[in-house]
């Protein structure tokens, strides 16, 4: 029947953005949100949301979407459990917990290690913009849609970012 | 093109984002320039280094349950657009989804309940199908227009529902948002039914709530998978903290009443909970908080002029915010109310070119009292340019006494002063010096192209010692005098819990140092962290009379307010000594009442006198203040006040010619420039132009709702008929485009005010 070929479809589109996107959405969000398990819900939604998506709609930004999508939603818990009592100290406390720790494999860079402790002391937005670029390979366009604002203050932000980080690094 | 201006371009040169005309420009420019060049392997080295680190992270993976239930939304065709089914309907839906999704690996019950869940979301999705296609015809993927009704809409509909998960014996009770959406809603329920904001499994409410049920192991993924089904936002209420509790989140959540953090660590006071319950915590005395008596209705005839001091600090928003959001209300004495309305950015027009400020007075109706006007003076300090931000020279004076090892005091300390550096450059300097048991220089004065020593001096900080907070002051400022920019920015930072027990404890002494010092020309930051030892009428003091501002950092992102966003209002000090003398018009104006600035007020006299300090507007500040006024007119009564006995000697005032004119009220303001001592002054008068609240603008409701919030969080005899339900819908009315969400939290702020005071 149509109506079933249709849906296999749609489960394979589904299935292969979550293989190709859903680790390293998750990541993303646990930035976020502070800690895994939220950061999981987040993106476990984002995808559900996915579904309901019509596919010639999403297609050609599947990358762009998902992470807007994860971003609004993990903003959203963010402050919903700020409401709940969960104060922000407490998301700083848990974040010490669940923050990834730097690679561990014996042949890590300690250089590439520093880099990624030091790019947490950036503000925020330039820390997520760093992310963006470096870690989900978003050209500045994509990244100024996730993040609601212009291509120019992305290319702003990073630039600021690695300039500071270029100094406390001082690498050579 | 030059060095500057290629420098500018060269990240997006590294990364391949620059338009072929400027990549040209870039690359013509490199060919002759062995620094540029430089500066291009430095950033492509260390692009190349974050790609490896980042590479290296760990990803998160979801869960075999959740890629499951991924399969399976995917799997089911959403509900065709056409009015929500019936709940009969819903039930046979039900069970066809049921039936089908059993023969799938999880366990038959975790399906029954998914798929009532999937019902409900079918549903919702059959209502947003249209707002999906608007929100792609926009070209945005915005989040709020598909989904954001979403949770709501569902909750109002799950309102009158059993809560399935009281059948899985798990906790809670529905959680819900009250505010009224703006989309389609589930048929048979009225919106309003639930009420707001129900917390549950913090003890901060007695409210008729199951009480939660102690599940000692962390939710399974079938719990989870319960979780994601049912209510979305009541699972975060159900996720027991004491699960995940760290002892330092134990410790985060006792507001301990006296002897100090010891107390709290040992967990000994705290209820089963972890929390003191909100009415046994008010007029404690740990934390210190001055007594503030509001100020009263004057008669303008007898009390023709009102004078007093600008105040830009913020702290009493924060703090505030910290009670709130840990489940009490705030001490009376703890809420500023000028400090709350200022924490907003307001859109008042920035002052012509070369003019330090500019001030905008707005009149209208008073949203707590029909018949009075409420008339807001609004000040805008010129906006200075990141870029153009004069050299700066600082002086970090951190307190790392043994109160100061907690996470969220001397950490939070040390990443906000790692964001503010980040926003200096080779012209700008930094020298730390700290206090604990002595004091001592950490770092001597360094520019921050350095910015790796900085960090290092930062990072190798510890808490430990008491605190010798007089000591580490006159090193501080010592520091700064030795390392003076003219014509820059000069300020010490102080960063601290407030807990100055060693040494000068004596308060009018530590004030009377920091006023000396403040002569020297250098400005003052007070920073509060933490809780629970917080002296905040001592820390206020301080910076008052240190000719500076006082904030109180809670979390990170207030961090990045002040030392990022805000750099420049909280750095460069555009006008010193400002201060504000209304003079009412008898003829229009029976009395009047300032809102807030209860312990700025001046008397007359010192308005012109130039040895009386004020307080300091920062770049790009506003600063507001409300009156409230009772007006000349039919019908309006004269509020209560005391009578003052006719004058034996004089004879009665007179009004003079002016009063005749449709002047409502003059303002006058005298201000300094930075390094001046000599003040100007000027004045602007205004009238009434008889608007309604109504017609008011978005700005001038806002900064009203926050003075009824103020108003009524320190059960002011004044608020009127303001109560929370009013502050709520007034703010909604006065949020405008909030790009920050800070009047969204504010709202957030006033929920949880109204939930916690039982009203």
């Amino acid at each position: 029947m149509n109506d079933d070929e249709s849906i296999g479809e749609r489960r394979r589109w589904v299935a292969e953005a979550v293989d190709r996107y859903g680790d390293e959405l998750t990541r993303y969000a646990c930035r976020l949100t502070g800690d895994p398990e939220s950061a999981r819900d987040v993106v476990q939604e984002t995808f559900v949301r996915l579904c309901r998506q019509r596919v010639e709609q999403v297609n050609g930004h599947l990358g762009a979407w998902l992470y807007t999508v994860c971003r609004n939603r993990a903003l959203d818990v963010q402050r919903k459990e700020k409401r709940m009592g969960r104060a922000s100290e407490t998301v700083l406390a848990t974040q010490a917990d669940a923050a990834p720790p730097p690679p561990a494999a014996a042949e890590s860079n300690e250089s590439a290690a520093r880099a990624l402790t030091m790019l947490d002391d950036l503000p925020a937005n330039q820390a997520e913009a760093i992310r963006l670029k470096f870690q989900a390979g978003f050209s500045y366009r994509q990244i100024a849609h996730v993040l609601g604002t212009s291509a120019g203050n992305v290319g702003f932000l990073i630039h600021a970012g690695l300039k500071t980080l270029r100094a406390r690094l001082k690498v050579n | 093109m030059n060095c500057q201006q290629t420098e500018e371009k060269l990240t997006a040169f590294a990364l391949e984002e620059l338009p072929d005309a400027q990549r040209r420009k870039v690359q013509a420019h490199l060919a002759d320039c062995e620094a540029c060049r430089a500066a291009l392997a430095d950033i492509c080295a260390t692009a190349d280094l974050l790609r490896e680190g980042l590479a290296g992270e760990p990803p998160l993976k979801l869960t075999d349950a959740q890629r499951a239930l991924i399969e399976l939304a995917a799997s089911t065709r959403p509900w065709p657009e056409s009015v929500p089914p019936p709940p009969h309907v819903r039930a046979l839906r039900w069970l066809a989804v049921a039936a089908a999704a059993a023969c799938l690996m999880l366990s038959s019950a975790a399906v029954a309940w998914w798929g009532r869940g999937q019902a409900d979301t079918d549903r919702v999705a059959a209502n947003s199908p249209n707002a999906s296609d608007m929100a792609e015809r926009r070209g945005q993927y915005s989040y709020d227009d598909v989904l954001d009704k979403e949770p709501r809409t569902r909750l109002a509909f799950e309102g009158d529902k059993k809560d399935p998960r009281d059948d899985a014996g798990k906790s809670g009770a529905v959680v819900t948002e009250g505010a009224p959406t703006p989309g389609p809603a589930p048929t048979g329920t009225p919106q309003s039914a639930p009420p707001d904001v129900g917390v549950t499994g913090y003890g901060d409410v007695p409210s008729p709530v199951t009480p939660p049920a102690a599940s000692p192991s962390r939710p399974t993924n079938e719990e989870v998978v319960l979780a994601f089904s049912s209510e979305k936002d009541s699972k975060w209420a159900r996720r027991d903290d004491r699960d995940r509790r760290s002892p330092l989140l134990h410790f985060s959540e006792a507001l301990t009443p006296d002897e100090g953090l010891e107390k709290g660590k040992d967990g000994k006071k705290l209820d089963a909970q972890g929390r003191e319950s909100p009415k046994d915590y008010r007029g404690l005395n740990a934390e210190e908080y001055d007594r503030i008596v509001d100020n009263p209705f004057l008669d303008s005839m007898g009390n023709p002029l009102s004078t007093f001091s600008i105040d830009v600090d913020t702290a009493s928003y924060s703090n505030v915010r910290r009670y709130l959001t840990g489940g009490q209300l705030p001490p009376h004495g703890a809420v500023r109310i000028e400090e709350l309305i200022n924490y907003f950015h307001y859109d008042y027009p920035p002052p012509d070119d070369g003019e330090p400020f500019a001030a905008s007075i707005e009149i209208a109706g008073c949203p707590w009292d029909l018949k009075h006007r409420l008339a807001r003076i609004g000040i805008k300090g010129r906006v200075i340019p990141a870029d153009k931000r004069p050299a700066t020279s600082l002086v970090f004076l951190l307190d790392v006494s043994g109160s100061m090892d907690q996470y969220n005091k001397l950490p939070l300390v040390i990443k906000s002063m790692k964001k503010l550096v980040g926003g200096l450059g080779e012209n700008d300097r930094v020298a730390i010096v700290v206090y604990a048991g002595a004091a001592g220089q950490v770092l001597p004065s360094t520019t921050c192209d350095h910015q790796e020593l900085i960090v290092k001096a930062l990072d190798g900080l510890h808490a430990g010692g008491s605190t010798a907070g007089g000591a580490g002051i006159q090193l501080a400022y010592k520091t700064a005098v030795d390392n003076f920019i003219k014509g820059g920015v000069n300020r010490v930072i102080l960063c601290t819990d407030g807990d100055f027990n060693v040494g000068v404890t004596d308060r009018s002494e530590l004030l009377r140092m920091i006023e000396s010092n403040a002569k020297s020309g250098v400005f003052l930051t007070v920073l509060g962290f933490g809780m629970g030892n917080v002296k905040d009428a001592t820390l206020e003091q301080l910076a008052d009379k240190g000719n500076g501002n006082y904030g109180y950092i809670d979390n990170e992102k207030e961090a990045e307010k002040l030392f990022v966003e805000e750099l420049s209002g909280t750095l460069v000090t555009i006008a010193k000594d400002v201060k504000i003398q209304v003079e009412f018009n008898p003829k229009r104006v029976v009395a009047y009442r300032l809102i807030g600035y209860e312990n700025r007020m001046l008397r007359a006299e010192d308005f012109n006198d130039d040895t009386k300090d004020a307080g300091e507007i920062g770049a790009g500040h506003t600063v507001t203040a409300l009156y409230e006024i009772v007006p000349v007119a039919d019908q309006v009564a004269k509020p209560v006040m005391a009578d003052v006995d006719p004058l034996k000697y004089q004879k009665p005032a007179s009004l003079a010619d002016a009063a005749d004119s449709d002047e409502m009220l003059t303002l006058k303001l005298r201000a300094k420039e930075p390094d001046g001592e000599v003040s100007k002054l000027t004045q602007f008068p205004a009238r009434d132009g008889g608007k309604k609240y109504g017609e008011a603008s978005r700005d001038f409701k806002f900064a009203a709702s926050v003075a009824a919030f103020g108003m009524l969080l320190r059960d002011s005899q004044y608020a009127g008929t303001a109560n929370w339900d009013t502050v709520i819908e007034l703010a909604g009315e006065g949020k405008g485009d909030d790009a920050r969400g800070r009047r969204a939290e504010f709202i957030d702020l006033a929920k949880q005010a109204k939930k916690l005071s039982g009203k």
